[in-house]
């Protein structure tokens, strides 16, 4: 899953030093160069109109239809809308996605923590824990599932043996509704600790030294100066890892379609938007319907993502 | 040395570039090749779509055989898993490039007959070498739409009560019977369960046709009307035939829950030892013999008896596409795989019971180790698979709907009186 | 990043180095354990990956999971579909990217902003929105099942433009009227002089969507739904649920599967943790 978010720009490290003489620049701008221009980006902007641009303009028009059993379809309208509003599955899975979404974010902390301790001057072996932290992050999401639901079994998963040595009796959880999205979560959690965790980590070496030393001087332990000094200037990350985190969150298909599956009990209490957006448009083939979720699904990352820009100013520092 | 390695790494990355490319290139030519032609008089290839694995081998030497005598025609089979087929097939069938030949089941065959995309037998069957009447009955009238034939039987399939012998011997519980009937069936089951080795009497699963398809027949009750207007889910029968499985669940505890035959399938429950009954079909017979102990401690009994005898039947049918490049070719071919040599094959291959009447015997005595015979005299009170023009649209949600009795959340009563309404929708909505 | 110089040393760390260490290696037990699970279950039987209570290690190692791994999927053209799709999605984003990237960064052409908008709008849009209609594209283009349908639309990226863009907007503007001077057209100077200098940049988009590729499953599971077409992420997806889940085949395909990702990540280790750091692309 690709990020859907506009990159911070970078910071300039290799800034140049000398401006460009103004003289040069203008001079260079012959009036060949713009076929040149256009030559470049020819193939991504044809490719993106074809298979982006073009494809989101057709969806929002199949949003409009209901498609038949073998092709065509037929113009009805606002149907699929007020259909939207009045599915229990849509909305049940809208609150699915919701609390799919805040789990994730509990692992933001998580990473916080972790980065922070990878962060302590003078610690050795940081390279090893950062790669051992992220390979789940490069591992495939179907051998990740796959491995997990075996962990998971009831029954014969190591998981639930584990716990019952304390004797604690473990549910089902991948097959019962009352556990299945959390434990979705958890993996989902598991696996994106480590991208998180390097994001957190870049963030808080940019911090300049001189805050800690002169806190140090003032007398201010590790803890108190992870947060009056770490905290604060670490926010802008924070800022950008949560938006990222909710955005791919709201777009959780993977792990819930490899670890649930539809012929599971718990598969209405666990389906995200994403997943119900394929067992409609491609498995039942009801692709007008399918159109219209995936538009109530960019509605809400619009709105959400709107939200939390709006409310940066109040919590995020910029120096 | 650095430098050096980085080198090495630049070669082989255009290599593999160069390499992706070229077989890319095959890949286009490769798919667009077996297009052209269009005329029989040539060789001719055509595709035979099925879904099973362990089949598909079998019915690649069937085309063998059939290739032998028509040189001219080759027949390619194309195996999609199940669970891929479906979606395949719809795609491919919108495109009009479905298979020339393919597997149809019952559930989905008005849908797709229906829909134009099979093609209309009847007037081909005049003075052809097929004969309907030689099919087992349900089967012809399975594949039969609107008065008209879209589909040659293929194969039928039954349920028996398997159960391991090795865990009835151990308990000292004796093995089921022909006689047997549904309460002798729970009394094994609850002397059968042990909490402590984690063993159950029966594994109920909820897969349709392994439970209240194979019950509410047994009650007097019916899945769906003769004339496929609506739905009998709310009879005092049916009722009762979806209430015996889920108190086998819930009141009586012998079987493992519905989340523990999520987490666990219901077969491998059986297979492993850790229940001792299970309703399976007919095909799983070549499943349990390549498992060991499955094998070895596995045998089948008739399904118990609930009320008077019952259940049904699904069988598959060869049906050929309406938009077929060869239909000549594919018609031969269609014949061929209904002809008594090509049904009787199946059988002897031990994969199926064929569809074609008196062809059986050769996959009873495929698999000796089992009492296969009771699934062929079960084929004697099966009526026809629930099926409608949109199965699909009530299908699905009913299995949901019934799970939720299977789990408690509801009662059998409560499941199957909305059962019922979602089916009569369904049904309501193919006019 | 990685190498920062450390601070001089404060008083005493050795001491609370311990507690982070006991904390970091608990951690990283918890991250590996799955891993570690999947090749012990991989080496199991069948029987002993379902005992209760189970074995840590298995009683003696099954070799034979991982031949039958090629028996229970066309394992092999998975993952020479896989290689194909991942190699000509980094290749041609690599390179198409970084033209798109020079062109907004260093070129000036009427209608630079109106195209870049909207090459930023398609960023900004979920990927579902396009599904339905690409894969009716393949539908018509007769390409479904192929191994072509897995890599085409993943070739063309915008958020790889604008990563190539930032990337070149960095690099000291003289380097380009000095190669002008010299002769050099647009094509010519981003050719010999830029894409030299974007190296890093360009490698770290190339792993970043390696990664991202091999391991796609919504859109190789929409197009390709033919066993010896799939990719292998969606080829491992079909075996769960089926009859008998064969556990330790199972974990031995997704070992298998995992393993050309993990070499990669652990050779440019440092070029894609500065990629991610710098741009925040989820792999």
């Amino acid at each position: 899953m690709t990020s859907q978010l506009v990159p911070p720009v970078e910071q300039g490290q290799r800034r140049p030093t000398p401006l460009p003489p103004r003289g040069t620049k203008r001079r260079s701008l012959r009036h060949g160069d713009r076929y040149w221009a256009y030559l470049l980006i020819l193939p991504t902007a044809v490719g993106l109109t074809v298979f982006s641009i073009w494809p989101a303009i057709q969806t929002f028009y199949f949003s409009f239809t209901k498609w038949g059993t073998f092709g065509g379809h037929e113009w009805t309208g606002l149907d699929n809308y007020a259909q939207v509003f009045h599915d229990p599955e849509l909305l049940r899975s809208l609150w699915n996605t919701v609390i799919f979404s805040v789990m994730t974010l509990l692992g933001i902390p998580l990473s916080i923590g972790l980065a922070a301790l990878l962060n302590t001057k003078g610690l050795r072996g940081v390279g090893v824990y950062r790669a051992l932290y992220f390979l789940p992050v490069v591992t495939m999401p179907a051998a990740i599932a796959l491995v997990w639901k075996l962990i998971y079994n009831g029954d014969t998963g190591i998981l639930n043996q584990f716990l019952a040595v304390f004797g604690v009796d473990g549910p089902h959880w991948l097959s019962d509704p009352a556990t299945a999205i959390y434990a979705v979560g958890v993996v989902s959690i598991w696996s994106s600790l480590g991208y998180n965790m390097v994001l957190f980590l870049a963030g808080m070496q940019s911090i300049p030294g001189e805050f800690y030393e002169a806190a140090s001087i003032d007398g201010a332990g590790p803890w108190r100066q992870f947060f009056r000094i770490t905290m604060p200037l670490l926010t802008p990350t924070t800022f950008f890892v949560t938006v990222i985190t909710v955005i791919n969150a709201l777009q959780a298909f993977d792990l819930v379609y490899l670890m649930v599956g539809k012929a599971s009990p718990a598969i209405e209490e666990s389906q995200t938007v994403v997943y119900l957006f394929y067992a409609k448009g491609i498995l039942q083939g009801d692709g007008g319907y399918a159109a219209a979720i995936a538009f109530v699904l960019l509605a809400l990352i619009l709105l959400i993502t709107a939200f939390q820009f709006r409310v940066q100013k109040r919590w995020v520092h910029y120096e | 040395m650095n430098r050096a390695h980085s080198k090495t790494k630049r070669t082989a990355f255009v290599v593999a570039a160069g390499l992706a490319a070229v077989t890319a290139l095959a890949a286009c030519s490769s798919s667009s090749g077996n297009g052209g032609g269009g005329g029989d008089s040539g060789p001719v290839t055509i595709s035979y779509g099925v879904w099973d694995d362990t089949q598909g081998k079998v019915m690649q030497q069937i085309a063998d055989k059939f290739h032998e005598s028509n040189p001219n025609i080759t027949v390619k089979v194309q195996i999609t898993p199940w669970d891929q087929y479906w979606t395949k097939l719809k795609t491919a069938a919108t495109g009009g490039a479905a298979p020339d030949v393919f597997w149809m089941n019952e559930s989905n065959f008005a849908t797709y007959a229906s829909g134009g995309v099979l093609a209309n037998l009847s007037d081909k069957l005049k003075g052809s070498d097929i004969d309907m009447s030689n099919y087992i009955d349900i089967q012809t009238k399975a594949y039969t739409f609107d008065g008209k034939v879209y589909g040659i039987p293929k194969d039928i399939d039954s349920i028996g009560l398997w159960y391991n012998k090795a865990l009835f011997k151990a308990a000292g519980v004796a093995e089921p019977t022909a006689d047997w009937t549904w309460a002798d069936m729970v009394a094994a089951a609850k002397k059968l369960t042990d909490p402590s080795k984690g063993q159950y009497g029966i594994v109920a699963q909820s897969a349709p046709q392994q439970s209240y398809y194979s019950t509410i027949p047994q009650t007097g009750g019916q899945v769906i009307s003769d004339d496929k207007k609506s739905s009998g889910y709310d009879t005092p029968e049916a009722i009762k035939g979806v209430q015996v499985w889920v108190d086998l669940v819930n009141k009586d505890k012998v079987s493992p829950s519905l989340q523990q035959m999520t987490d666990t399938d219901a077969d491998t429950w059986f297979t492993s030892g850790k229940a001792a009954m299970i309703f399976e079909g007919s095909w799983a017979a070549a499943e349990f013999k390549e498992i060991p102990y499955a094998a070895q401690n596995a045998n089948v009994a008739p399904m118990p008896k609930l009320d008077q005898p019952g259940g049904v039947s699904n069988g598959l049918g060869n049906v050929m596409s309406a938009k077929s490049a060869h239909p000549d070719a594919a018609w031969k071919f269609l014949q061929y795989l209904g002809s008594k040599e090509a049904e009787t094959a199946q059988a002897d291959a031990g994969i199926v019971i064929p569809a074609y009447k008196g062809t059986a015997d050769g996959w009873v005595k495929a698999f000796p180790e089992f009492n296969l015979q009771v699934f062929v005299d079960a084929l004697k009170n099966s009526s026809q698979y629930p099926s409608s023009m949109n199965s699909a649209a009530w299908q699905d949600p009913i299995e949901l709907e019934f799970n939720k009795a299977w789990s408690g959340d509801e009662t059998a009563a409560q499941a199957a009186a909305n059962s019922a309404k979602i089916m009569n929708d369904a049904l309501a909505a193919e006019k | 990043m990685s190498d920062r110089v450390p601070a001089t040393s404060a008083v005493g760390p050795k001491r609370s180095h311990t507690a982070i260490h006991v904390v970091l290696i608990v951690g990283s037990v918890l991250m590996v354990l799955p891993f570690f699970w999947e090749v012990s279950t991989s080496l199991k039987t069948y029987a002993e990956s379902i005992s209760v209570p189970p074995t840590i290690f298995p009683s003696s190692p099954v070799w034979k999971n991982y031949t039958d791994v090629f028996a229970t999927l066309p394992f092999g053209a998975q993952f020479l579909n896989t290689v194909i799709m991942t190699v000509a999605r980094t290749v041609g984003q690599v390179f198409f990217c970084a033209a798109a990237g020079y062109a907004f960064a260093r070129l000036e052409f009427p209608g630079r902003n109106a195209i870049f908008i909207a090459f930023l709008s398609v960023l900004m849009v979920p990927s579902q929105l396009f599904l339905l209609s690409q894969f009716q594209l393949m539908q018509r283009f007769g390409l479904l099942n192929t191994v072509t349908a897995l890599a085409l639309p993943g070739i063309f990226s915008a958020f790889g433009t604008f990563l190539l863009r930032q990337f070149f907007l960095q690099l000291p503007a003289e380097l380009d009227a000095a190669a002008r001077l010299d002769g050099c057209n647009p094509f010519q100077v981003w050719w010999k002089v830029m894409l030299p200098l974007a190296k890093n940049g360009m490698l770290a988009l190339g792993i970043l969507t390696a990664i991202w590729s091999w391991n796609d499953l919504l859109w190789p599971l929409v197009v390709n739904n033919d066993p010896e077409k799939m990719t292998l992420s969606a080829g491992l997806s079909t075996l769960q649920g089926q009859f008998l889940t064969n556990y330790p085949v199972l974990m031995a395909g997704s070992f298998l599967a995992s393993i050309p990702m993990i070499v990669l990540f652990v050779m440019f280790q440092k070029n894609m943790l500065e990629g991610i750091a710098s741009s925040g692309i989820k792999g």
